[in-house]
């Protein structure tokens, strides 16, 4: 079952006097239980094609199809909806309420997406127990390190449910250890719930990782390999 | 869920919400207790005029206020003073017996208007009693051998019933009081030198005393020299009903203080008896009927009652007595207005600005809010809660400082000596005790969390203005 459609998408910036074709005519499918990964160098548009999928941004050109929702007929506020319902972020960094607790954060969607109470506390238990973090419950992001921080934002994505979580660079700011163990819990979330995975990255440790390497250059696809690995 | 946000990121920076607090605190105390001192001195005016001077509604004959005639008495009192009874929200009402005449002494005399009361009655409605000087005497105390005056400190001074002598009890008192030797050394130059008004003393003790010990001491060397010989006379001449002139010699049974210096020289108190004797007014017959109310408050609302159920007689509240009083509250209210209006000002900037820079600081979170979500609705409620909070927690701290520091001084008072003679020479006491009514911090309190919504609407709309790609890129 196909999750996302990306057909002939571009997106060109204008800002400056140059015009950055930052996506360039990209067609893409995710699968359901995708465990995919956008490589290129630095300024090569994997932010820009992840923002675009996110329903972050418009594309100038082509379309996206999300969950049967065609991005460009959402109105912004209906977008922001789009959003909470149905796409999970993990951001490289300042992923977290600062104000509120690893259990808090966990619920905060849920919340927004108006579970009932007993529901989304089950919910919030399991998944900070998959990412190994059960005995913190009641810190607050300052007391927890950055991989522990990372892993909070995989419970929060995770935690509704969405159809498809986008990572951009989870791993940047992480130590091998740590990263190590965000990719860890990530595969064995992808297998255990079935969870479709859409994320780019630099780091070589998390290219090994993943079933589907795509890569770009000046904002167009390369290649698109798929291989069998099997963690 | 979003009200707990909103509380916690207020305290997310303690030291600027403090600060914020602090200066919304000081700017509604500063506010709220100027208000009470300036309420103070308005509140005391009022009751004084309502209950030493006036009561709240008088009825009088049509002609009598501006004609002073004898005999423009009120027809059929009895059934008046029976209707007054009976209005509701009516707690006491008296006759008075008034005739315009002089009173004279050796030393001088002055025009003054003599009123008749039913002694008993009026001790129970007025409290003018309670403002006899000590040592003159008492409110028509129990020696009647002679027909006896209650009056104001003022007259006595234009009679020179008052004088100032330094006498050895004098000279005691001020030791007592702590005045040092060296003063009342020099002091003794003029010790037995009588002297007929303050002004006189004055100018004798700036001559031997320093500017300094003068600034020191001047009121309480006036005090100990004040002196008054109890059971003094004065004279009351007026016309009786057949037009004549009569008069008698009346002793004074004591002399009152007010804050009135007019009232002071103009109002003089005998027995109803005494004055229908020399008179010859009929026993029921009075120029002036008076009532007190239950509360002040019921003033505007009874008056018109009583109008209308007294047709043919002139019914007035203390508000169409003393216009000037009622303007002034008028005007207050007036300034009431400007204050609250510049606190609330002050209010907005500070919280405008606060929040704005809070919102700035925050511009990654407030992207990542809106990718994960959290739709624009719920921020703008998140910031406008934030400085709704804000504004709310500096108000209430406000008041209750307010609150304290007024009920305090309240009791006991702050002096404005210095002014003393200025204010009392209006009628205002030159002791503040600062008051305001709980309506008026109601209705801060929600002035104050409009405000706190008003400015908050700019800071949260800057925050939706944030585009969540660029602000989750701009490192
Ligand atoms: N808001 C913008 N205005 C103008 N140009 C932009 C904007 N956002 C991105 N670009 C340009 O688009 C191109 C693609 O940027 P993008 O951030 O998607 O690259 P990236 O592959 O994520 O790079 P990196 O690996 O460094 O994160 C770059 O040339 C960048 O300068
Ligand atoms: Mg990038």
């Amino acid at each position: 079952m196909k999750v996302v459609e990306i057909n002939d998408v571009c997106k060109t910036y204008h800002d400056t006097e140059v015009e950055v074709k930052a996506v360039d005519g990209v067609t893409l499918s995710f699968e359901k239980g995708d465990f995919a990964v956008i490589v290129g160098p630095s300024g090569s548009g994997k932010t820009t094609l992840l923002n675009l999928i996110g329903g972050l941004d418009h594309p100038t050109a082509g379309e996206i199809i999300v969950a049967g929702h065609r991005l460009s007929e959402l109105k912004p506020s209906q977008l922001i909806d789009f959003r909470m319902e149905h796409v999970g972020f993990v951001f490289q960094s300042y992923n977290l309420i600062p104000v509120l607790t690893a259990a808090e954060n966990v619920e905060f969607i849920m919340n927004l997406q108006r579970w009932p109470k007993e529901k989304r506390k089950a919910r919030t238990d399991e998944m900070l127990q998959s990412v190994g973090l059960s005995d913190r419950h009641k810190s607050r992001p300052s007391q927890l390190s950055g991989g522990q921080q990372q892993r909070v934002a995989v419970a929060r994505a995770l935690a509704p449910r969405p159809e498809f979580i986008l990572a951009d660079e989870p791993t940047a700011n992480l130590d091998t250890k740590s990263a190590e163990t965000l990719l860890d819990i990530m595969e064995k979330l992808n297998r255990e719930e079935q969870m479709t995975f859409i994320f780019s990255t630099h780091d070589v440790r998390v290219m090994k990782r993943a079933r589907r390497v795509i890569t770009l250059e000046d904002g167009k696809v390369v290649s698109d390999i798929r291989t069998n690995h099997n963690s | 869920m979003i009200t707990s946000i909103a509380w916690k990121n207020v305290w997310r920076n303690k030291t600027r919400s403090l600060t914020v607090i602090a200066a919304v605190t000081v700017g509604v105390f500063a506010g709220v207790f100027s208000m009470a001192a300036i309420n103070s001195s308005i509140v005391q005016r009022i009751d004084a005029a309502v209950n030493e001077e006036l009561s709240h509604i008088q009825v009088n004959n049509k002609e009598f206020r501006s004609s002073g005639d004898l005999l423009d008495y009120i027809s059929g009192p009895g059934a008046v003073i029976s209707r007054l009874e009976q209005t509701e929200g009516v707690t006491d009402v008296t006759g008075r017996v008034i005739v315009r005449g002089m009173a004279s002494t050796s030393a001088g005399s002055s025009a003054v208007e003599i009123t008749g009361i039913n002694i008993e009655k009026e001790l129970g409605m007025f409290t003018l009693s309670r403002r006899l000087i000590p040592g003159t005497g008492s409110y028509f105390g129990a020696d009647t051998r002679l027909n006896s005056v209650f009056i104001g400190e003022k007259l006595a001074r234009e009679l020179n019933i008052i004088r100032y002598i330094l006498t050895p009890e004098s000279f005691q008192k001020l030791t007592a009081e702590s005045v040092p030797a060296s003063v009342t050394e020099k002091l003794k130059e003029i010790e037995g030198v009588r002297f007929t008004t303050e002004k006189k003393l004055t100018k004798a003790l700036t001559g031997i005393l320093q500017a300094k010990e003068m600034k020191s001491y001047g009121l309480t060397i006036k005090e100990a020299a004040w002196s008054y010989r109890e059971g003094s006379k004065i004279i009351l001449n007026f016309l009786d009903v057949s037009g004549n002139q009569t008069g008698a010699a009346f002793r004074i049974s004591g002399i009152y203080r007010t804050n009135n210096d007019l009232y002071e020289a103009l109002s003089v108190f005998v027995p109803e008896a005494e004055l229908r004797e020399l008179t010859g007014l009929n026993e029921g017959q009075y120029h002036r009927i008076i009532a007190k109310l239950a509360d002040n408050d019921l003033t505007g609302s009874v008056t018109p009652v009583i109008r209308e159920s007294l047709p043919g007689l002139e019914v007035l509240s203390w508000k169409e007595i003393q216009t000037d009083l009622a303007m002034i509250t008028d005007y207050i209210n007036q300034i009431y207005g400007v204050f609250m209006a510049i606190i609330l000002a002050g209010l907005a900037f500070g919280i405008v600005n606060t929040m704005l820079m809070s919102v700035l600081e925050r511009t990654r979170e407030l992207g990542m809010l809106s990718a994960i979500g959290m739709n624009r609705r719920r921020i703008f409620v998140m910031i406008m809660l934030e400085s709704i909070f804000l504004s709310i927690v500096g108000g209430l701290a406000g008041m209750t400082v307010s609150a304290v520091v007024i009920g305090i001084t309240g009791k006991t008072g702050i002096n404005l000596v210095k002014y003393a003679e200025g204010m009392e020479a209006f009628g205002y006491s030159a002791n503040l005790y600062p008051t305001i009514g709980a309506d008026f911090f109601i209705i801060l309190t929600v002035m104050i969390v409009i405000t706190g919504i008003l400015s908050a609407i700019y800071p949260a709309r800057k925050a939706l203005q944030l585009n969540p790609v660029e602000a989750l890129r701009g490192e």
